[in-house]
């Protein structure tokens, strides 16, 4: 394991730099965008994706996995998968996203490196329909009891068809479109008439 | 069971207090008495009549809310039982579990998961038993009107007695709410627990329409 410390900062003071040109040299130059001085991104390609995270894991202070969540880009046909991988003795992230197809929804599981993977795969599998061959309990309600619908979390999952297929309204309730009820009532500009 | 003698109108081991559903049989034999059955001959009207309004009358002072939040409301339920509104001078009384509790508070939105646990609460309660139903997401959806987990009309699932509106209420509402109860309670008018007993397979019915993994038991006694 090589020493970062705070004293690894590039001309702009930015303490990921050391870190992210070491994936470069390894992995090969993947965008990078450095959101915050604590918090970098990077586009990675599937393949890369278990190579680079047991990497990060045995051989660099980068051990802790924060976070694993899933964002939907549907007019792009992919889904975004995005590790949060945190340094705990550094104080900074790196957010490691990659793209999966949509249809055949699958990717690798992490289980082997962080166990708590396990729980985040199983929410994914449950509220998305990612598939992470291996991950135990993929399949096994969650959240969700008896669901027999597509995964809610979809973006095409049309919750309010669902919601009035299955759960019945009260008669007399009426709607408002909030931004027309508060335009007649507080004007254009939401100032009080 | 003993059948109503009229030489002892004062008998008052003859008066049905409480009732099974029905075609269902409890699942221990129990004393007879306890249940309305087609044998029961009923005590004089107007010693049954007033023999009910006193009950009701005590009946409408121990009030004790099982402890069971499911939604934000339920937030509400601390400053209420607590120093600041103080239920316990009304007579209102916190239970840990729902054997020994008669008032069941459903303190917002519910989700299907949780209305599961809420029937099987409700029913192990023993009778009589009220609900109150607090805050707009228990009336028509409030905020999550277009939610995919949670029910919009509660009185579809389970009897409810009082409905008490805001999003969400706050302490001085559910007093004025457990006000109205009271009254009703002694005025002999708060019976959902009867309505519910009476029809359940139209309640079985609209549960199990939205619990989809339906594995509770006919009757959770
Ligand atoms: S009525 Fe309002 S406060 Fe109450 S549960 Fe619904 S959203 Fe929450």
């Amino acid at each position: 394991m090589f020493d970062f410390n705070h004293s690894n900062l590039d001309e702009n003071g930015n303490p990921g730099a050391e870190i992210v040109s070491r994936i470069h040299d390894r992995f090969g130059n993947f965008p990078v965008h450095v959101q915050k001085p604590d918090l970098i991104r990077l586009n990675v390609p599937q393949t890369d994706i278990i190579p680079l995270l047991s990497w990060l894991r045995t051989e660099t202070p980068f051990v802790q996995l924060t976070h694993l969540t899933a964002i939907d880009w549907l007019e792009e046909d992919e889904f975004e998968l995005v590790y949060l991988i945190t340094a705990p003795s550094l104080c900074i992230s790196l957010m490691v996203c990659i793209r999966v197809n949509r249809e055949k929804a699958e990717a690798e599981s992490v289980f082997n490196l962080w166990l708590q993977a396990e729980t985040y795969e199983q929410e994914l599998h449950e509220m998305f329909g990612i598939h992470f061959p291996g991950s135990p309990r993929q399949g096994v309600p969650f959240i969700l009891e008896g669901w027999q619908d597509m995964p809610p979390m979809r973006r095409d999952f049309d919750t309010v068809e669902y919601c009035n297929r299955t759960h019945p309204e009260r008669p007399g309730r009426e709607h408002h479109d909030s931004r027309i009820y508060v335009g007649r009532k507080f004007g254009e500009k939401g100032y009080l008439k | 069971m003993r059948k109503f003698d009229p030489d002892r109108p004062w008998d008052l081991t003859t008066l049905p207090t409480t009732m099974a559903p029905k075609g269902s049989k409890p699942h221990a034999p129990t004393d007879d008495r306890c249940f309305l059955g087609a044998g029961d001959v009923p005590a004089a009207p107007k010693l049954q009549e007033a023999v009910a309004t006193i009950k009701n009358w005590f009946r409408a002072s121990s009030l004790n809310v099982l402890a069971f939040g499911t939604g934000c409301g339920a937030i509400e339920l601390r400053p209420l039982s607590t120093s600041r509104f103080d239920m316990s001078r009304f007579g209102i009384s916190g239970a840990p579990s729902p054997r020994q509790a008669n008032v069941f508070i459903i303190s917002g939105y519910l989700s299907t998961k949780t209305l599961k646990r809420v029937i099987r609460s409700y029913e192990q309660m023993p009778n009589p038993k009220w609900v109150v139903a607090l805050g707009s997401c228990t009336i028509n959806g409030g905020m999550y009107w277009d939610s995919y987990n949670t029910i919009k009309v509660l009185d579809l699932y389970m009897p409810v007695d009082v409905y008490i509106t805001g999003c969400m209420p706050r302490p001085e509402a559910l007093i004025a709410g457990f006000d109205y109860l009271m009254q009703d309670i002694k005025k002999g008018e708060a019976n959902g627990w009867h309505h519910y007993l009476e029809n359940l397979e139209w309640y079985r019915d609209n549960q199990k329409k939205v619990i989809t993994d339906w594995d509770l038991p006919n009757y959770s006694w």
